[in-house]
C-alpha cells in the first residue's frame, strides 16, 4: 500500500505540475508576447528568408511585392519575438495556395493588428484611411502595416520613426509633402530638428480625418487647439497660417504669390543691372590697364 | 597742400619712426559699424541660406558645421540682435549728424543722399565703359556706394520685420492674420537672396575687391585711412572741396609705419580673403542649386 500511495502522490504532483505548466503556457500564449516557438519562424524563414526569393513576388492590391523577409531586420524589430503566424494567421510550412494568400490579404491582414492593439485600431478604423479600406474596399488605401512597416515595426516615439513619417505620407500625398517641406516646420524637420512638427503632429496618426470633418485635428473647430499643442496661446489668426502653400502658384495663395513674383522681378532687375555694370567696369579696367597700377597701401 | 602735410610730419614724427600722412576716410564709428555688419551679415547668411536651399548637399554640410539646425537658429537670432543694434546705432548717428549740421549734411555733395549728380555720374560711367567719354569724378560717395548703403539700411528693415514676425509669430498674430506669416517667409527668404547678391557679388564685393581702383582689396573700411594721393585720385571732388573749404586738415592723420602695421595688413588680408572666399563659394553653391 505504501508504494501505491507514493505512486498516487507522485502522479498527483506530476499532473498538478503539468496542469500548472499548461496554464502558464496558455496564459503567456494569450499575451502573444512570447507566443513562440522560435522554430516555427525558422520554418518560415527557411523559404522567405532566402536571398534568392527576393525576385519572387505576389500580387498585393495590384502591386507586386517580394515574398522575401529579412529575418535579421524582423528579429530586431519591435515584433521580433512574435511568431509569423500571429499575424499571418493560418499559414503552415509548405507551399501556400494562391487562394489562401489572396484571402488572407483581404481579410486577416487588415485586422491582424486589432488582436493586440484594439484601441488604436478602433481609431484607425474610424479614420479617413480606415474608411477607405473597410468602407470602400480601396486596395490602395494604407493599412496598419503600410505606415508601421510590417516586418520592421519600430516604436513610433523613436526619432528614426518620426523622421520617416514625411516619406510614409508622401507615398500618396507627394504634393502635400512638397509644400510642407518648403514651410518653416518642413525645412527645420528636413534638416534634422527633432522638435519640428511632422505630418502626424497636426493631422493625427491613427484618426486622420479631412478638414471638413468637425472631429478632424485640422478642422476649423480644432485647428487652434492643434497649433496650441506646440504654440500655447495660439489664436484664430495664428491658425490662419497656411502650411501647404506654394508661393510659385497664384492659385495656391494669390497674396503670397504676389510677393514672390515681385521679389523675383526685383532680384532679376537688380542682379542683371549690377552684372552688366560690373562686367563693363572690369572690361574697361582691363583695356585701360588700370589693374596694373599701384594699389592701396 | 603739400605744406600742410610737411608741417604735421615735422611736428609729430619722432626720429627714426617712419610715418606717413594719410587721408582719414572713415572714423572709428564707421569702422565699428562696418565690422558689426560684416560679422552679423556673414553669420546670418551662412545660417539662413541652408534653410532656403535645404535640398542641397551643402545645406546639410553647413548645418553640421554649426552643430545642427537648432544651433544654427540660435546663432541666426544672436546675429539678428546684433543687426538690430547696429541699425539703431547707425540710424541714431545719422539723425544726430543731420540735426548737428541743421540739415546741411543732406544737401552737401559729400552726403549719402542720392541726387541728380548720381544719375549724371551713372550715365557718365556707361559712356566711359564704352570709351565715349572721360571717367566721371566723384565726391565722397559714388552712386553705387549710395545704393549699397541705402539698400542695406532699407533692406534691414524689411528683413528684420519679417524675421521678427517668424521669431514671435504668436505676438504678431494677435493683430495680423496668419497669411502674413506666409508672406513673411517669402519676403525674408527672397530679400535675403537679394541682399546676399548685392553684398557678396554684384555691388559690394565688386566695389571693394574687383574694381580696378580697389583690386584686390580696398582695406580702408578696416584701417580707416589711406595714402593721401590714392584718395585724391579716387575722390577728386571731395579732395578739392576740402581744399577749397579749408577743411582738409580735419581728415589728415599721421600714421606710424611699424612692423605692426604690416602684421595687421597681412592679418586683414587673410581674414578678408577667407571671408570673401566663403562668400563666393556660397554664392556659387546657390547659383548651382538654382540652375541645377
Amino acid at each position: 500500500m505504501t508504494r501505491l500511495r507514493y505512486a498516487l502522490l507522485a502522479a498527483l504532483l506530476c499532473s498538478a505540475a503539468a496542469l500548472g505548466f499548461a496554464a502558464a503556457a496558455a496564459a503567456s500564449t494569450s499575451t502573444a508576447e512570447s507566443a513562440l516557438n522560435a522554430s516555427s519562424n525558422d520554418a518560415c524563414f527557411h523559404c522567405h528568408g532566402q536571398q534568392d526569393v527576393q525576385n519572387r513576388t505576389i500580387d498585393v492590391g495590384g502591386r507586386q511585392k517580394s515574398i522575401f523577409v529579412n529575418s535579421g531586420v524582423y528579429d530586431a524589430s519591435r515584433h521580433g519575438k512574435l511568431a509569423c503566424t500571429s499575424c499571418h494567421i493560418g499559414f503552415k510550412p509548405g507551399l501556400h495556395g494562391v487562394d489562401q494568400t489572396q484571402a488572407w490579404l483581404v481579410t486577416a491582414k487588415l485586422t491582424a493588428c486589432n488582436n493586440c492593439h484594439a484601441d488604436v485600431f478602433a481609431m484607425y478604423r474610424g479614420s479617413f484611411h480606415g474608411n477607405l479600406v473597410f468602407g470602400e474596399s480601396n486596395g490602395k488605401a494604407p493599412v496598419c502595416a503600410d505606415c508601421h512597416v510590417a516586418h520592421n515595426i519600430t516604436p513610433p516615439d523613436t526619432p528614426a520613426f518620426r523622421a520617416s513619417i514625411d516619406s510614409l505620407c508622401a507615398r500618396c500625398h507627394a504634393e502635400r509633402l512638397k509644400t510642407y517641406l518648403d514651410s518653416y516646420h518642413g525645412k527645420a524637420s528636413y534638416l534634422g530638428a527633432a522638435k519640428a512638427a511632422v505630418c502626424t503632429d497636426c493631422h493625427g496618426g491613427h484618426k486622420i480625418l479631412p478638414p471638413s470633418d468637425p472631429e478632424s485635428k485640422v478642422s476649423k473647430q480644432n485647428l487652434v487647439a492643434t497649433c496650441a499643442q506646440c504654440h500655447p496661446g495660439a489664436n484664430e489668426n495664428f491658425a490662419g497660417f497656411m502650411v501647404h502653400v506654394d508661393p510659385q502658384s497664384p492659385s495656391s495663395s494669390f497674396a503670397v504669390w504676389t510677393f514672390y513674383a515681385l521679389y523675383i522681378m526685383l532680384i532679376a532687375v537688380v542682379f542683371t543691372f549690377a552684372l552688366v555694370h560690373t562686367a563693363l567696369y572690369i572690361n574697361r579696367g582691363i583695356k585701360d590697364g588700370l589693374y596694373r597700377r599701384n594699389h592701396h597701401g | 597742400m603739400a605744406s600742410t602735410g610737411e608741417t604735421i610730419t615735422a611736428e609729430a614724427a619722432p626720429q627714426k619712426v617712419r610715418t606717413r600722412i594719410e587721408y582719414r576716410r572713415f572714423n572709428v564709428f564707421h569702422r565699428w559699424m562696418h565690422f558689426l555688419v560684416f560679422v552679423s551679415f556673414t553669420v546670418l547668411v551662412f545660417t539662413g541660406m541652408p534653410l532656403k536651399y535645404k535640398d542641397t548637399e551643402w545645406a546639410r554640410w553647413f548645418m553640421d558645421l554649426f552643430g545642427g539646425v537648432t544651433a544654427a537658429g540660435v546663432y541666426h537670432r544672436i546675429a539678428a540682435i546684433v543687426t538690430v543694434f547696429y541699425w539703431t546705432a547707425e540710424f541714431a548717428f545719422m539723425v544726430v549728424m543731420l540735426l548737428h549740421s541743421r540739415g546741411k549734411l543732406l544737401r552737401s555733395p559729400g552726403s549719402l543722399m542720392p541726387g541728380k549728380k548720381d544719375l549724371q555720374d551713372m550715365i557718365g560711367m556707361f559712356a566711359w565703359f564704352f570709351g565715349k567719354g572721360p571717367k566721371p569724378q566723384f565726391d565722397r560717395y559714388t552712386y553705387w556706394e549710395k545704393f549699397d548703403y541705402m539698400s542695406m539700411m532699407a533692406g534691414t528693415v524689411i528683413i528684420g520685420m519679417t524675421g521678427f514676425m517668424m521669431w514671435f509669430p504668436l505676438w504678431f498674430t494677435k493683430v495680423l492674420p496668419g497669411v502674413f506669416l506666409n508672406i513673411a517667409l517669402v519676403i525674408h527668404s527672397n530679400e535675403a537672396l537679394l541682399a546676399m547678391g548685392v553684398i557678396f557679388i554684384f555691388v559690394h564685393f565688386f566695389s571693394a575687391h574687383a574694381r580696378p581702383e580697389s583690386f584686390p582689396l580696398d582695406k580702408v573700411i578696416f584701417t580707416g585711412s589711406l595714402p593721401v594721393e590714392h584718395y585724391r585720385a579716387e575722390r577728386p571732388l571731395e579732395f578739392a572741396r576740402r581744399v577749397r573749404e579749408g577743411t582738409l586738415d580735419e581728415v589728415l592723420v599721421e600714421k606710424r609705419i611699424t612692423w605692426k602695421t604690416y602684421a595687421a595688413d597681412v592679418l586683414w588680408w587673410i581674414i578678408t580673403a577667407f571671408a570673401g572666399f566663403c562668400a563666393i563659394l556660397m554664392t556659387a553653391f546657390i547659383i548651382w542649386s538654382v540652375f541645377d
